[in-house]
């Protein structure tokens, strides 16, 4: 006999999170979290949310509750293909596309976004490439993509690339602008702006206490 | 009531009482320092603090001060005067001193629950008690005036609320003037089949009342008629009502029927109000057998006769008693009353507002109303539950909070929807067999013997599924949702998101305040709430009373009631208006308006803008004067005047400056 071991799932309140839900409201776009009713509305609407592990009513939830390991390790956030469809219909005005969106950026920046599952990869590859050269070359996009995520699948779809190079439809060589340093110090200059705020609310936060 | 005479000879002697009002004054103003403060103002007498001054005790304290001939002048330094103005004012004449003599230093409200700082609170509480003080130094004695009150009323809206208002009233032996736009009394009522929880039939509770109304003496019944203006004040309105001419005379009408029957159109094929479309009237009918007044009526717009003025007129010639005049024209009746109750109701939200639920879309989605006329016995298909091409539904879906929490719509709960859902998914399980699934976002069955209603639905097999419906659509998956409506919705308690086949979508559509509210606002100048239901004075201590003295509210155009909540509001609307009738006169607070004539130019600017007509002009002295009956002490004309001519009593050019000199000067 398998001895039980219910209480594995019970989940015990030292192992959430309490300040995960104010990290979410402090995000533009997350403030109305807490007007969530549980109505369902948005997961009823959703055209994806057949195939997420948690609907977007109980990421919301979850997210209430401190539930962030959870929340941001889960495919919800990045199945969500931004129809706005749940934010336009909510009836308490939760803009649950931008709480999506706030949780993806959260996963990012804490590493815990799924791996090699496409859309992350997709995301920061694409950033990074335009962060670095100032544009982004499609043909390098969607080899890092494969590499990244699936690199059998690369083998599978070559012959297509062939041809849609030999078209000239995709490129290999990598696009880039010509003054990168210049596009450096305004992404540095943007960065040290956000630093300031970020850390001026923080302060504010502090006052208000 | 009479007010003894101005004790003051000389220097005013002011006693100012600082209350700690428990902490909420006393944790943000240092109480003691206040009243180290006070006495050292001009002409106080005696300072002192206390923790309610407002109890018995407190006002004592007051009192005792005046009798033993310390103080003529009474400054309280508390809570708001909405709150205790009246009490003190009280207090004063008690101890012997005209009431006017008092003056209110708002500490609560304006101070210590808004200033984070406790000297900031302080300093601010100084100064407002030396304006204060400075103020009822040059407060003049002030007389309330009476005025008789006419004993009848006037009660607006039909239905049952202003039925049971009326009944109330007119059995105390007064006269009561029941007006109503329909040409029926009854209201939303009179379309109910059964209502919850004891499911007891709508019509026999509901038509006893309406024919006792019709009966009773004392109440004149004005069907199909509109209020069309409101002048004067508490216990002396004057109102006209318009009767708009039904074609019928109500007199000769015994509503026979036989008019009906020999109309030249041999079947009725135009839309039936009062079943909301589901069924055909004639140009002349009776919107339902147990119409009251029992008199038929025309509708111009659908009668041969004053479309094209060459009818064979059958009508006529049916009618023994000669009731039909096609020369009948709109009528004013000019009426006085004393007092006035609002009953105008509710209107049903507009679920084609919400084009995902595919109402007016797809013909087998109902709204509520239409569910209870179809369930109705006297209803368009006498009680059977009928999909629109005639079949019976095997499935019914009841979809909860329609227009109802929801910012897109209306953000309250309509109140009274998942009582009336479960009411008719009961009904529709009992008439057809059908499945019938209740999509609900929560139930509210808090009320006498509604939770155990909901007991006994969830024992009767009737589904309910947690989630708010995201669609409902003709869109098919699978072969069992061929040719049906297929309702899509997270079922949140279990977290998935579901799909389910029914023949027929009940919307439970929420209240909303009726469309002509704002003019009927507007007609008795009361005030109402951001959603536009008729404001009562307190949400909780003045419930049925408006800000405007005389007008009382009564059922639905307050915020969504049911019928047992209509019912006991409407008693209460008739006991305010009871009070004020047998009371026989009312006070009227003396801060109105005065003209000072050696200033009056004659101009004319304030007789335009006042706005309850209380100001006359007279050509010959070329003086304008103020009605004090009619004055509310607006203030609006003394602002205007652009000789000054115009004070206001307690509220003068002198006593301002005193008052704003005092908040100056003094801290």
């Amino acid at each position: 006999m398998p001895v039980w071991r219910g209480w594995d799932k019970i989940k015990y309140q030292a192992q959430l999170d309490p300040a995960f839900a104010e990290e979410v409201t402090s995000i533009p776009g997350g403030e109305k979290l807490f007007d969530c009713i549980q109505c369902g509305t948005c997961s009823g609407l959703c055209p994806l949310s057949p195939y997420m592990d948690f609907t977007p009513r109980k990421i919301i939830a979850m997210i209430r509750a401190g539930f962030k390991g959870e929340v941001l390790s889960s495919h919800t956030c990045w199945l969500c293909a931004s129809c706005y469809a749940c934010t336009v219909e909510c009836p308490k005005g939760v803009k649950i596309t931008e709480i999506m969106y706030a949780t993806k950026r959260l996963a990012i920046r804490e590493g815990v976004s799924p791996k090699r599952f496409a859309i992350p990869v997709l995301a920061e590859e694409f950033f990074r490439d335009v962060e670095s050269n100032g544009r982004n070359s499609e043909g390098r996009l969607i080899m890092k993509l494969y590499l990244k995520t699936n690199p059998f699948k690369a083998l599978k779809q070559a012959t297509l690339g062939l041809r849609l190079w030999s078209q000239g439809r995709l490129g290999i060589r990598s696009d880039s602008i010509k003054r990168k340093s210049e596009l450096k110090t305004l992404l540095k200059s943007l960065e040290k702006e956000r630093m300031v705020r970020s850390r001026r609310e923080t302060a504010h936060a502090g006052e208000a206490k | 009531m009479s007010t003894p005479e101005n004790k003051t000879n000389g220097t005013p002697r002011i006693g100012v009482y600082v209350c700690h009002c428990g902490i909420n004054i006393a944790a943000k103003v240092n109480v003691a320092e206040c009243v180290e403060f006070a006495r050292s103002l001009p002409y106080v007498t005696v300072a002192r603090e206390y923790k309610f001054i407002c109890s018995d005790p407190g006002q004592e304290l007051i009192q005792q001060d005046i009798r033993d001939g310390k103080i003529d002048r009474v400054v309280v330094a508390s809570c708001s005067p909405l709150m205790h103005e009246a009490t003190f004012r009280k207090a004063t004449l008690a101890g012997g001193q005209n009431p006017f003599f008092f003056q209110m230093a708002n500490i609560r409200e304006h101070v210590s629950w808004v200033t984070f700082d406790k000297e900031m609170a302080t300093l601010k509480a100084k100064a407002l008690i030396a304006g204060a003080v400075m103020r009822v130094a040059r407060h003049k004695p002030l007389e309330k005036t009476r005025v008789p009150v006419n004993p009848d009323v006037l009660i607006v809206g039909g239905g049952i609320a202003g039925i049971h208002a009326a009944l109330t009233i007119a059995d105390s032996g007064k006269k009561v003037y029941l007006v109503e736009k329909e040409p029926t009394i009854g209201g939303h009522m009179a379309k109910f089949d059964k209502t919850f929880p004891t499911l007891d039939c709508a019509a026999c509770i509901l038509t006893p009342k309406m024919s006792a109304v019709r009966s009773h003496p004392n109440i004149i019944l004005w069907s199909y008629s509109e209020v069309s203006q409101v002048d004067g004040y508490v216990g002396n309105f004057k109102v006209k009502v318009r009767r708009k001419p039904r074609y019928v005379d109500e007199e000769l009408c015994v509503g026979c029927y036989e008019c009906i029957e020999k109309c030249i159109f041999k079947k009725a094929k135009f839309e039936d109000e009062f079943n909301i479309g589901l069924s055909q009237r004639k140009p002349i009918y009776i919107p339902f057998p147990q119409a009251t007044p029992l008199v038929a009526l025309i509708d111009p717009e659908t009668c041969t006769e004053f479309r094209t003025g060459k009818c064979k007129k059958t009508c006529v010639d049916a009618c023994e008693r000669k009731a039909i005049d096609f020369q009948q024209k709109e009528e004013i009746k000019e009426i006085d009353v004393g007092a006035i109750i609002l009953a105008t109701g509710f209107k049903i939200f507009d679920a084609t507002r919400i084009p995902r639920y595919g109402y007016g879309k797809y013909p087998n989605v109902f709204t509520s109303l239409e569910i209870e006329r179809l369930v109705n016995a006297s209803g368009p298909t006498g009680g059977e539950v009928r999909l629109k091409d005639g079949g019976k539904p095997n499935s019914v879906g009841i979809i909860h909070c329609v227009g109802s929490r929801d910012i897109n719509t209306n953000r309250y709960c309509s109140r009274l929807c998942c009582m009336a859902s479960l009411k008719l998914a009961h009904l529709i399980k009992e008439r057809t067999g059908a499945e019938v699934y209740n999509f609900y976002i929560d139930i509210r069955a808090a009320g006498k013997g509604y939770e155990e209603f909901y007991d006994k639905l969830l024992k009767e097999g009737v589904h309910f599924i947690r989630g708010r419906v995201a669609e409902v659509s003709d869109w098919t998956m699978t072969a069992d949702e061929e040719g049906k409506l297929v309702i899509r919705a997270e079922d949140t308690l279990i977290g998935v998101v579901r799909r389910i086949p029914v023949d027929m979508v009940v919307l439970a559509v929420g209240l909303e305040p009726s469309a002509d509210a704002d003019n009927i606002r507007r007609m008795f100048n009361i005030s109402c709430s951001y959603e536009g239901w008729f404001l009562e004075r307190h949400p909780k201590l003045a419930p049925v009373s408006t800000f405007t003295d005389g007008i009382s509210l009564a059922g639905a155009c307050q915020g969504p009631k049911d019928i047992p909540d209509s019912v006991a509001q409407a008693g209460a609307a008739a006991a305010e208006a009871l009070a004020l009738i047998d009371k026989g006169f009312v006070e009227l607070e003396p801060n109105t308006a005065f003209v000072q004539d050696e200033f009056c130019s004659g101009c004319c600017t304030c007789v335009a803008l006042c706005p309850y007509s209380a100001i006359s002009f007279s050509a010959d002295n070329n003086r304008a004067s103020v009605n004090g009956a009619l004055c509310k002490g607006c203030g609006t004309c003394v602002a205007a005047c652009p000789s000054g001519a115009l004070q206001q009593n307690l509220f003068t050019d002198e006593q301002i400056f005193e008052e704003i000199r005092g908040v100056m000067n003094y801290v």
